[in-house]
């Protein structure tokens, strides 16, 4: 959740209607894998079993940076919850290390703990009637929307999932989808060049001809985003998107993370606390 | 492959089983009684539990399952402004080299709306409330606390200084004139103690921290975050919406334990260290330059926990030392 936030998009999400949430948690949590996923992206399995229990689809997590590693970071590193495996106690995270705080972290070993906080935020909602749900991931936006999937495939709804990445080597997800048994999975990347929001468009449109999904998921990206809303308001799909931001509490005292916020006025909605998930009113029926 | 375990779920409940945060609730030390040492510290009519408490801004009633809050001197609110803020627009926080830098720009749900949102939330936590009050000029302070009249709360904490507002100028804490106004006006229409939130950014903050304790101020807070710019290494634009904002962490401790120890010479009043606490040894030192109470900011981010953390450490470093009462201790540090 490191990528600039934009505006545009931030400014056009609304705050989903409120919904039960677990209460969050912090726990020094054992890391029992820790290793590089292609060329620039690090998965990360830590023991957490009341987080791995309890967390919703599309929450995340505050990561410490350890006082121990050279990056003396202040602020700890907000993370999707990118798989849950209760049974086993664990939680997976995939992160990109593109500054020094990240980059530290890449240092933990298999055996150190972490410091976690979480689960945090409002998460997806996958709808009661909802049969077909197409999610929609950039990179290591995959993370954000895995939640959702393992929900879907836990009560028979189909999936469609797109995992889209520059390089077939910085592909998040397609062993995961794999493991869930989603068989409709779309990879693009810049690298094979089927990644451009017009071909993916014209896909889509053919894979999901036989009917339209009810509900549209999408992090990490603001131009798969646009198109998203775009076939949302073409099938009369109702829109979620999952935002980044820099953040420093990420349980909603400190303000940082207001999605427009203007200096008169009310504040807008925090994307820790009243998101990360919104609705993206579509300019159709949705919402 | 492992089978699929994950599904919807219910929500609500509380963590399950076992986790380092239950282990350090479970841990709290006993109440009463024993040998427990006394960490208790005096701010004018106010006896607070321990000396630990918030920096105003870095904590909510959000993180109350988060930290024990029994085991914390008192809570400080964020500033309430006597009308409604949205605050500044984004990015409002980045990281800096050993701190971090923020312009969020202090919304705020107005005086009214914080008594009925805000205060309740603040309330209902296990510390004694302390309120931090703003304004953008000496009238708003006083409108504020006019406001406040009939809600129940433990301790003022008048913010003087607000180095990241996008209302540019002085701020009202450089003028010792303007302070002893603003204290004089707040301390008029309470009967709990007033601490004054003072500026860094002063030649001589003995001179204002005078005006601040002549006007009737109980305590004195010393600081506040440092005025700061970052630029985005990719663009050389400012990161921070409102281009400058205020520093704070580890990287301000230094000018922070300075300015504390200039005002603690200065002042009789009771002087709460603030600026890059956030380890025992850390408060230890801003104690031993004459602090009475200090305040955690940052380090809540990386540790949510951290005023307990300290607040433990405290009474651990006083019972190695054979000491019955924190003021004992905190006498001998610095003797060789």
């Amino acid at each position: 959740m490191t990528a600039p936030l934009s505006r545009s998009l931030a400014e056009r999400v609304v705050p989903l209607p409120p919904a039960a949430r677990p209460e969050p948690t912090w726990d020094e949590c054992r890391v029992v894998a820790h290793e590089p996923v292609g060329d620039r992206y690090h998965r990360l399995t830590l023991r957490a079993p009341s987080i791995a229990d309890r967390a919703l689809a599309g929450q995340f997590v505050m990561i410490t940076i350890p006082e121990s590693t050279p990056s003396r970071s202040v602020l700890p590193r907000p993370m999707a919850v990118h798989r849950r495996r209760p049974a086993e106690g664990v939680v997976e995270i995939v992160y990109g290390a593109g500054g020094a705080g990240t980059r530290a972290l890449t240092e933990v070993a298999v055996g150190e703990d972490l410091l976690v906080t979480g689960p945090l935020g409002r998460g997806f909602t996958l709808d009661p009637g909802t049969r077909r749900v197409l999610v929609v991931g950039r990179g290591i936006g995959v993370c954000s929307v895995m939640g959702a999937v393992e929900d879907a495939v836990a009560t028979g709804v189909e999936v469609v999932a797109v995992t889209s990445a520059r390089t077939t080597e910085a592909l998040v997800g397609p062993g995961d989808l794999a493991e869930l048994g989603v068989e409709r999975v779309l990879a693009v990347t810049d690298e094979a060049g089927d990644s451009a929001v017009p071909a993916l468009r014209s896909r889509l449109a053919g894979e999901l001809a036989d009917g339209p999904p009810a509900q549209v998921f999408v992090c990490g990206s603001d131009r798969l985003a646009e198109l998203c809303r775009s076939l949302g308001q073409e099938w009369g799909a109702r829109v979620q998107v999952s935002l980044e931001a820099h953040m420093a509490c990420g349980l909603g005292y400190c303000h940082g993370c207001a999605t427009a916020a203007t200096t008169t006025g009310s504040e807008s909605p925090l994307i820790c606390a009243d998101g990360p998930v919104f609705a993206l009113p579509t300019g159709g029926g949705d919402r | 492959m492992t089978a699929v375990t994950t599904g919807p779920r219910p929500v609500g409940d509380p963590p399950a089983g076992e986790d380092a945060r239950a282990r350090f609730f479970a841990a709290a030390p006993a109440p009463e009684g024993g040998a427990a040492p006394d960490l208790r510290v005096r701010l004018g009519s106010l006896t607070l539990r321990n000396p630990v408490m918030p920096a105003s801004g870095c904590f909510g009633p959000e993180l109350a399952p988060l930290v024990p809050t029994s085991e914390i001197g008192a809570t400080v609110t964020k500033t309430v402004f006597a009308r409604r803020r949205g605050g500044n627009p984004t990015h409002r926080l980045t990281e800096t080299p050993m701190g971090m830098i923020n312009s969020v720009g202090i919304p705020s749900l107005g005086t009214d709306g914080f008594v009925r949102e805000m205060l309740p939330r603040y309330r209902a936590m296990a510390a004694p409330v302390i309120v931090s009050v703003g304004g953008l000029a000496v009238g708003e302070y006083l409108t504020v606390m006019d406001e406040l009249a009939g809600a129940r709360f433990d301790g003022v904490e008048v913010n003087v200084s607000c180095p990241n507002l996008e209302h540019g100028g002085l701020d009202i804490g450089t003028d010792p004139d303007a302070v002893a106004r603003v204290v004089s006006g707040v301390v008029a229409r309470t009967d709990v103690p007033v601490l004054v939130k003072l500026t860094p950014m002063v030649s001589s903050i003995a001179e204002v921290a005078r005006a601040a304790e002549e006007a009737g101020a109980t305590a004195l807070t010393v600081a506040n975050s440092f005025p700061g710019m970052t630029l985005d290494p990719r663009t050389r634009r400012p990161v921070l919406g409102n281009r400058v904002g205020g520093v704070s962490g580890p990287a301000v401790k230094p000018l922070a334990l300075r300015l504390t120890w200039a005002t603690a010479e200065a002042v009789g009043v009771p002087v709460i260290g603030c600026g890059g606490i956030s380890t025992v040894d850390d408060a230890l030192d801003f104690l031993a330059v004459g602090a009475t109470a200090v305040q955690v900011g940052t380090a809540h981010f990386a540790r949510p926990f951290v005023m307990a953390e300290i607040a433990r450490g405290l009474a651990a470093r006083c019972a190695a030392a054979d000491a019955t009462r924190l003021t004992d201790y905190v006498r001998t540090l610095g003797e060789t």
